[in-house]
């Protein structure tokens, strides 16, 4: 890996003219976006537009008809999603996905999964895995702690308030160590103050840790005030792009949202 | 929607995280302890069996016949309780260690340790070989395939001449390091199997791997987006479960030094297993135990009415799956869960309005 | 030769076919594999000898009494039993028919014992000649049987009030409920026509096989298999599984050796599904279970 790689900016994961149809509906066409390393990247659109679809390409849940998928300039096209992760790339789910009957410890701990090792050495707890699982537990309680869950580490997640699994989510996809995160639709069923929480937490992880963040989001204000840069995308085709300022003016993307808003009305 | 709002004063009496990491830890073994302590309780018991002055031969083997059961429901409780994968096909297993071994000791002359080692190793690898046609499937299709797997190995052992089907294979007297062994030497022989496996679970469920497994258990999604190669730890296991399953198997074959086509013809074996570990609690260590004496002792006790103790056993198996999901063991830890529950509250101080 | 065993192994397979449809329909409906298909069809099959030799009864109003028998089990066993745990993963709902597996091996073992016992009913042993092909008059007659029962099931299906709802239930069990149809009953329906056919199976099956607790679990095993060859959901599929698993196992039995026969379904099924993992019909909506 060269240095030119891993400077901040640079190309960390992009996409190149994806294509999704399920059956006869197309669903992504021709869509292209690039998240530079360090960045916190926007993609909005309005409902139906595409975006949970692009998004679950990206991590590799989705096949894809045609278009290709670089990280940091390697291309993924043919990654199975567990790969993912071992790459440094994190996702979390727009409907919370946890493992609902065991304790947040548990949950993050799974998430650092990929500094497990061999299944073998784990099992037969032989010395060096029992080294990794050390490391993995202050690693986890590290996250714990940032994400304030350590009161809540030996909870059972399924019990636990909304607001606070979303929060085991995040800190499950951190666990691993990632260098970009995925979120999709971080803050969808949150109140005002667990969104105000998830805002700092993905300033704080960006910021602090270094990770680079593409967001998926139906909620603007959050978009326009955590994102350096936006991709707006409307019936599975890029829309628009541009800083959140650039974005908010863009006629088309004011059309599109406005219709969207006739169409539920 | 009821919300903490202050926070539980336990962890926040230290500062430093790894002060926290310690209570924590602490807590989970007190969690653990339950469980650890009653399979230890049940295991010093079964030590103690042949020490009974009215234990004779047949109750030895009897006993035996527990443990060897006991062994069976541990493998397939890593499957069924920690994998969240079925099996109807584990007397496949059991009849392929138990072949192994038995010819093995016949026609080689091999110690029983290294019948019972290569019966693991036999079968765990059919294990791995069965997992990678039927993972591929859904649940309920697997749930066919491996039925469907029984049945034929019970018809290989029924035609193929080597296995010499319903007349069986007669077996010469157990022999562990060089040394002939009664039915008292076998029945520790089983004892020191079933501490191995045992140990050998409980290592497995409290470590990486056995996270991973929960992990796809729980939620597919989250596990393969935590890095979970869901083929690979599919796959493993299954390998593991059927391993352990064969060693039991083993020693179902060196128990009446006898081993036929008979019994593994039809789906008893596979159903009794599958059986044991849900009426006892898949996911922990002490189901199996419970589980595996229940199905033996059952038909034990009701000698003369062999088909009222089926019915009781589906009456149990029916009543067990829809009034405790968990399994009984769980259901027997309950109040001491909810007792600790409510002084880990009072000790931490945490509000709940 | 080929002709003959390709003849008798239809007759075998049809009975497989009954089998399969059941499990299917069961399946699609209630998400249930029902591992005590079979032995409905065995209490069934008793139930004829108690019928026929103890009380004397005529033939044709035996399978009345018999298949009557079978419907009530099957409405008392989802009334019982499954409709308290109807919410339930497919796991426990699959488990919870092992329990009733144990319970009615056991009720026949305590009532009729566990040895094996011949059916009072036995067929001509005359073979009867059909375009150079000779077959046994039981297999002619079990096939006779089969056909006529699957034609009233595809009219049950296609052309009642409650068969059209079963299949809108299989389609979109949402839907179903929104547009009024009642799935409590429907489901209750599906359980009893899981009797209906295993009561005919076992009656039909009983002169060929043998009456005993345990008669039924390889055609069982077998009706699985066929029901996958369909994908769990197509009735179409099972049947031409089941008729090919028929075929298969008869020409393996005749050209192999008789010790294979009982294996072919397995082989069928592992390279079946090695290359088609959604079944020989596959499914047209993929759904999580």
């Amino acid at each position: 890996m060269t240095d030119a790689a891993q400077s901040p900016g640079s190309e960390h994961l992009r996409c190149e003219n994806i294509r999704v149809s399920f059956g006869g509906v197309v669903a992504c066409d021709n869509l292209s976006l690039t998240v530079p390393r360090g960045k916190i990247i926007g993609l909005i659109g309005p409902n139906g537009a595409g975006k949970t679809t692009l998004f679950n390409v990206l991590t590799r849940f989705q096949e894809f008809d045609s278009g290709h998928i670089y990280y940091e300039g390697r291309q993924i096209d043919n990654s199975r999603p567990h790969h993912m992760v071992h790459m440094g790339l994190s996702r979390t789910f727009q409907n919370i996905n946890l493992f609902g009957n065991q304790t947040t410890m548990k949950n993050i701990m799974t998430g650092a999964h990929n500094l497990m090792g061999d299944p073998f050495s784990a099992m037969f707890w032989l010395p060096g895995a029992r080294k990794r699982e050390k490391e993995a537990e202050d690693r986890a309680l590290e996250i714990a702690d940032m994400l304030h869950l350590v009161p809540e580490l030996e909870s059972i997640v399924g019990t636990l308030p909304y607001g606070y699994q979303k929060r085991v989510e995040l800190a499950r996809a951190l666990a691993s160590k990632p260098s970009i995160l995925l979120l999709d639709e971080p803050v969808a069923g949150c109140n005002d103050e667990e969104t105000a929480e998830l805002k700092d937490l993905v300033f704080k992880v960006n910021r602090q840790m270094g990770v680079s963040v593409l967001l998926v989001e139906h909620d603007m204000s959050m978009v326009m005030q955590v994102c350096d840069y936006i991709y707006v995308i409307n019936f599975g085709a890029n829309l628009a792009e541009g800083t959140p300022e650039e974005v908010r003016k863009n006629p088309d993307v004011i059309a599109a949202y406005l219709g969207d808003e006739e169409d539920q009305a | 929607m009821a919300q903490i709002t202050q926070t539980n004063g336990l962890f926040q009496q230290d500062d430093s995280a790894r002060d926290r990491l310690n209570a924590v830890n602490a807590c989970k073994r007190r969690f653990l302890r339950q469980d650890v302590t009653a399979t230890l309780i049940v295991f010093a018991a079964l030590v103690l069996v042949p020490q009974l002055p009215f234990v004779k031969g047949w109750m030895l083997s009897q006993a035996s016949l527990a443990i060897i059961f006991i062994i069976a429901a541990l493998g397939i409780s890593i499957l069924v309780g920690y994998t969240g994968l079925v099996s109807v096909g584990h007397g496949g297993f059991l009849a392929i260690g138990a072949y192994t071994s038995a010819l093995l000791t016949k026609y080689y002359a091999v110690d029983l340790v290294v019948g019972i080692i290569a019966a693991t190793l036999v079968s765990a690898f059919f294990g791995a070989l069965l997992a990678l046609v039927f993972l591929r499937l859904s649940g309920a299709f697997m749930a066919i395939g491996t039925l469907g797997f029984a049945f034929f190995v019970g018809t290989v052992v029924n035609n193929v001449p080597i296995f010499e089907g319903r007349d069986g294979i007669l077996l010469d007297d157990n022999v562990v390091l060089g040394m002939e062994i009664g039915d008292f030497g076998f029945y520790y022989v089983s004892i020191v199997t079933l501490a191995v496996m045992t140990l050998f679970v409980y290592c497995i469920v409290n470590s990486g791997t056995g996270r991973a497994f929960m992990a796809l258990r729980d939620s597919e999604n989250a596990a393969m987006s935590s890095g979970v190669n869901r083929l690979l730890y599919r796959t493993l296991a299954f390998s593991i479960s059927a391993g352990i399953t064969g060693s039991a198997g083993a020693l179902n074959a060196h128990i009446v030094n006898y081993v036929s086509a008979e019994v593994f013809a039809d789906i008893w074996f596979s159903v009794d297993i599958l059986m044991a570990v849900v009426v006892g609690g898949p996911a922990l260590l002490f189901g199996p135990y419970l589980g595996g004496i229940f199905v033996v002792m059952l038909p034990f006790f009701l000698e003369e009415l062999a088909d009222f103790a089926f019915i009781m056993k589906g009456v149990v198996l029916i009543l067990v799956l829809r009034f405790a999901q968990q399994g009984v063991g769980e259901v027997m830890f309950r109040p001491i869960q909810n007792y600790r529950r409510r002084k880990l509250m009072e000790a931490g101080g945490a509000k709940v309005d | 030769m080929l002709g003959q065993q390709i003849l008798s192994g239809l007759a075998t397979g049809s009975l497989y076919a009954l089998t399969a449809i059941a499990v299917v329909v069961v399946f699609r409906n209630t998400r249930t594999i029902n591992l005590a298909q079979g032995d409905f069809a065995m209490i069934g099959a008793f139930l004829g000898i108690v019928f026929l030799k103890d009380w004397g009864l005529n033939y044709y109003v035996t399978i009345l009494l018999v298949v009557a028998c079978c419907i009530v089990l099957g409405f008392g066993v989802e009334r019982i039993i499954m409709r308290p745990i109807a919410n339930s993963d497919w796991l426990t709902l699959f488990t919870t028919t092992i329990g009733i597996y144990y319970i009615l091996h056991g009720v026949a073992g305590l009532f009729w014992g566990r040895d094996t016992k011949a059916f009072p009913l036995t067929f001509d042993p005359t073979p009867v000649d059909i375009l150079g092909a000779v077959i046994s008059q039981g297999h002619l007659y079990n096939m006779g049987w089969a056909l006529a029962i699957g034609a009233v099931l595809y009219a049950f299906f296609n052309f009642t009030k409650q068969g059209v709802a079963m299949r809108a239930l299989t389609d979109d069990p949402e839907a179903a409920y929104m547009m009024g149809i009642p799935v409590r009953f429907i489901v209750l329906l599906t359980w009893g026509l899981a009797g209906f056919i295993a009561g005919f199976v076992g009656i039909l099956i009983a002169p060929i096989i043998y009456v005993s607790p345990e008669m039924m679990d390889e055609v069982l095993v077998k009706g699985y298999v066929a029901a996958v060859f369909g994908g769990l959901y197509s009735i179409q599929g099972a049947v031409i599984g089941a008729l090919l698993i028929g075929v298969a196992e008869n020409l393996a039995g005749g050209y192999i050796g008789s010790h294979v026969k009982t294996a072919t379904a397995f082989v069928m099924i592992v390279v079946l599904l090695a290359f088609r993992p959604q079944g020989l019909i596959g499914i047209q909506k993929r759904r999580e279970i």
